[in-house]
């Protein structure tokens, strides 16, 4: 679900990221100055390349040039930017039958902008804290290269890392040269653990000319949450991505890179060096789809512990880790069913799970939504998308009672926990809100997108009209999300002006900013007004995955 | 607060009809008839002049002598607070024209109904988990209301109070804190362990401006409402 605040935010995001690199998003600071040469005059060329790609869909290199009146070297370093950071993607549309042969002959690659990715750029402090938490510093320091690099080979690696030491230890850089063996072992960690992937396939043949209503349903992209058919991103991803065995392998003879076809009798003779050199070739780059997984479950368990108690979330906890490596898809509606024993053998490896007995835990698994009647099998499976749900209701809920008061947060309750239709007098009734001020309250939420409403008319001795109101949740889930996407937007712009109106503040030499006085004060103040909107930013990121990557 | 010092009795007067229509004008005669027939829903002197065809300063006339002799008053109708109402002396209003129970006097009479929220509240709080009887029967003996207040009304209550998210409906599992209540016995429980009543954790949206913003729709970059010009940031920024 793209809406237009989204796309407005994803273009600020791709502008700042890769235009004014002053380090506008404090926060975001660390991915900024990796940009600071070279790429400068391209900073409106990628905006614009990115701008276009949003507004029109996939577009070939020859419609970009047209749309954005560049030149043909501007528009191909902004994809490359672009491509480099996995925020878009190239396809080959396969020729379809009614083809004439000039059609045939014709270049076809396409470019698509990768909407989450862009947006993913946002929670990069979110992922390499996943990293800091799972495993170990240089786990992170590897990750911190590859998400601000976007893409990496193993010798790339080595030579940053080398760089890193050199520069720690003010000494010859030869001299402390990291070896490939190290980084190789670092990289394997990642990869045992998901975290970072071979990048797809650069240019997956793709076929355009399809129905959306009749693609075959595939459990793992069709059932997302609203439904929603089988986009040509998806496609396209689907088709770029190699197979499991493939994406987290280090070793080269399985394919060179990515997926292509490598079936011929040579391939197999390869010399151990020739592997060697093959391997130093793979690009990889971070997986954000394990990584939103991670924020996923952790996102999920402080739910659980929120609304029930530390024992249950610890149960949650230990069924997701159990089932982590078999989920197909990120946003997976019931948990993998696992039997009691296992359960309790899981929960028993925690640390605060040693002291439960198998009743407490069945006790929690009961909290969860696994009732007994429920169970087939002795497997219990958890309801996910209803501890999700819930989640989202909150927050929706949460917006309702501090704009609208209340009464109207009530009535608001009341619409939300039923499918149908509510008439005027019936919701003041059953909220004990005044007959005279329901309509009000139900007419403001309803002109803000909050409610849905529909005119009956009732014909007797007199005509009379009757409003019937509801919430119709898909619609309503898409409305919060978009204000949410222009509130992150707004967070981000004000923090570049407060930025730029105290931009004197940052030339002042630092042992000034320590004396008392006017300096230190509005020092102080930036500090402060930084940190408030930084913070609010990624904690509204947080609701921003829960509404859209949950 | 006026149904808290008792006003609410449900006794009828009886009264001789007979007697009562023999010192009436004519005119007197067919408009208390004509209210009378119409109960507990009394009727709009505007009604009354349509179904009578009295001329209107006969009507007027009437009804101030009917309503010196008490056979008549005057009440108001929710529906139409403008309109003029009356009802036999002998009836009270029915809940249509009231509003219901929580209504006194045509508005809602919210003191009252926070009061019984508070108790409600309060015993759930104290019991741990409580059943709607349960919750009745403790506020009549703590002698909190001067008057009846009805098990509907405790169900009306405690369903605000869920949609107020300050309680949870659940079903008894028979253990630990519903060890009082037979299993499977709806009740409710407070939402709050501390007792910090009404006070929610704001979620991400509702803690910043944007997230409350009653100007959110007309927001752009570089419009006159943008987040360089927005006064809500001016306030929430001035450290």
């Amino acid at each position: 679900m793209v809406t237009q605040h989204g796309i407005k935010l994803a273009v600020h995001l791709i502008t700042n990221h890769f235009g004014n690199l002053v380090g506008v998003i404090l926060s975001l600071s660390r991915l900024s100055d990796l940009f600071c040469s070279g790429i400068d005059i391209e900073i409106l060329c990628v905006q614009k390349v990115c701008e276009n790609l949003f507004s029109h869909g996939s577009l070939t290199l020859d419609q970009l040039i047209r749309f954005t009146e560049l030149t043909k070297d501007q528009v191909k370093n902004s994809l490359l930017v672009l491509v480099q950071h996995n925020c878009c993607q190239a396809f080959v549309s396969a020729p379809e039958d009614d083809d004439d042969d000039a059609d045939r002959l014709r270049v076809r690659t396409q470019y698509l902008v990768l909407f989450d990715n862009i947006i993913h750029r946002l929670r990069f402090p979110k992922f390499l804290e996943t990293v800091t938490r799972t495993l170990d510093e240089e786990c992170v320091e590897l990750l911190d290269g590859l998400l601000r690099d976007g893409r990496l080979t193993l010798k790339q690696m080595v030579d940053r890392a080398s760089q890193g030491k050199g520069k720690c230890f003010m000494m010859p850089v030869i001299e402390n040269a990291v070896e490939t063996k190290v980084v190789r072992e670092i990289l394997c960690k990642l990869l045992t653990a998901r975290l970072v992937e071979r990048c797809p396939a650069p240019e997956p043949v793709v076929s355009t000319s399809f129905k959306e209503t009749t693609t075959r349903k595939r459990g793992a992209k069709s059932a997302k949450i609203f439904e929603a058919p089988e986009t040509l991103e998806q496609r396209v991803l689907e088709a770029a991505v190699p197979g499991d065995a493939i994406r987290y392998s280090f070793t080269a003879d399985m394919g060179s890179n990515a997926d292509r076809e490598t079936n011929s009798d040579d391939e197999q003779m390869i010399s151990v060096e020739e592997n060697t050199a093959k391997e130093e070739e793979i690009l990889w780059r971070a997986n954000f789809e394990e990584f939103v997984r991670h924020l996923r479950h952790k996102a999920l368990i402080e739910n659980i512990r929120t609304q029930h108690d530390d024992g249950t979330a610890t149960v949650l906890s230990a069924v997701l880790e159990a089932t982590k490596t078999v989920e197909k898809k990120v946003k997976l509606e019931n948990s993998v069913p696992l039997s009691l024993d296992t359960i309790t053998a899981e929960v028993m490896k925690t640390d605060t799970g040693r002291t439960m007995t198998m009743d407490r835990i069945r006790a929690s698994l009961s909290q969860l939504g696994c009732s007994q009647r429920m169970i087939v099998d002795d497997a219990y499976s958890i309801d996910l998308k209803k501890i999700i749900e819930r989640a989202r209701n909150e927050e929706v809920e949460s917006i309702v009672l501090k704009r609208y008061g209340r009464d109207a947060y009530r009535m608001f309750r009341l619409l939300s926990k039923d499918i149908g239709f509510h008439d005027t007098d019936q919701i003041a009734a059953s909220t004990l809100v005044e007959k005279k001020e329901a309509p009000k309250l139900l007419y403001k939420l309803w002109k803000d997108n909050y409610l849905y409403m529909e005119k009956v008319v009732a014909t007797g001795v007199k005509q009379i009209t009757i409003l019937m109101w509801k919430v119709n949740k898909p619609l309503l889930l898409e409305h919060v999300l978009d204000e949410m996407y222009h509130a992150a937007l707004n967070l981000s712009l004000r923090m570049a002006f407060e930025q730029e109106k105290d931009e004197e503040l940052l030339n002042v030499p630092k042992d000034k900013l320590k004396e008392p006085g006017p300096l230190q004060k509005k020092y102080k103040r930036l500090l402060n007004v930084w940190l408030l909107l930084g913070s609010s930013l990624m904690k509204l990121d947080e609701a921003l995955m829960l509404f859209h990557d949950f | 607060m006026s149904q808290l010092q008792g006003s609410s009795s449900l006794k009828r007067k009886r009264q001789d009809l007979a007697l009562v229509s023999g010192s009436m004008t004519d005119g007197e005669r067919v408009l208390y008839n004509l209210i009378h027939s119409k109960k507990d829903m009394g009727i709009w002197t505007g009604d009354m002049k349509r179904q009578t065809n009295l001329p209107d300063s006969i009507v007027k006339k009437s009804l101030k002598l009917l309503q010196s002799k008490n056979l008549i008053k005057e009440v108001v109708n929710i529906q139409n607070k403008g309109r003029k109402h009356y009802m036999a002396a002998e009836f009270e209003p029915s809940k249509e024209i009231t509003g219901g129970d929580w209504y006194t006097q045509g508005s809602l009479d919210t003191d009252f109904i926070n009061l019984v929220k508070e108790v409600c509240l309060k015993c759930i709080f104290r019991q741990k988990v409580a059943t709607r009887d349960g919750v009745l029967e403790w506020s009549r003996k703590s002698g909190v209301f001067t008057v009846e207040v009805t098990t509907q009304q405790i169900d009306e209550i405690l369903r605000a109070l869920v949609l107020d998210d300050e309680i949870e409906e659940v079903k008894s599992t028979g253990l630990g804190d519903f060890s009082s209540v037979p299993v499977g016995r709806i009740c409710y429980r407070c939402k709050s362990k501390g007792g910090n009543r009404g006070e929610h954790k704001p979620g991400a949206m509702a803690s910043i401006p944007c997230g409350v913003c009653p100007r959110i729709n007309f927001c752009t970059p570089d419009g006159i409402i943008s987040p360089r010009t927005c006064v809500y940031y001016q306030k929430w920024l001035d450290f």
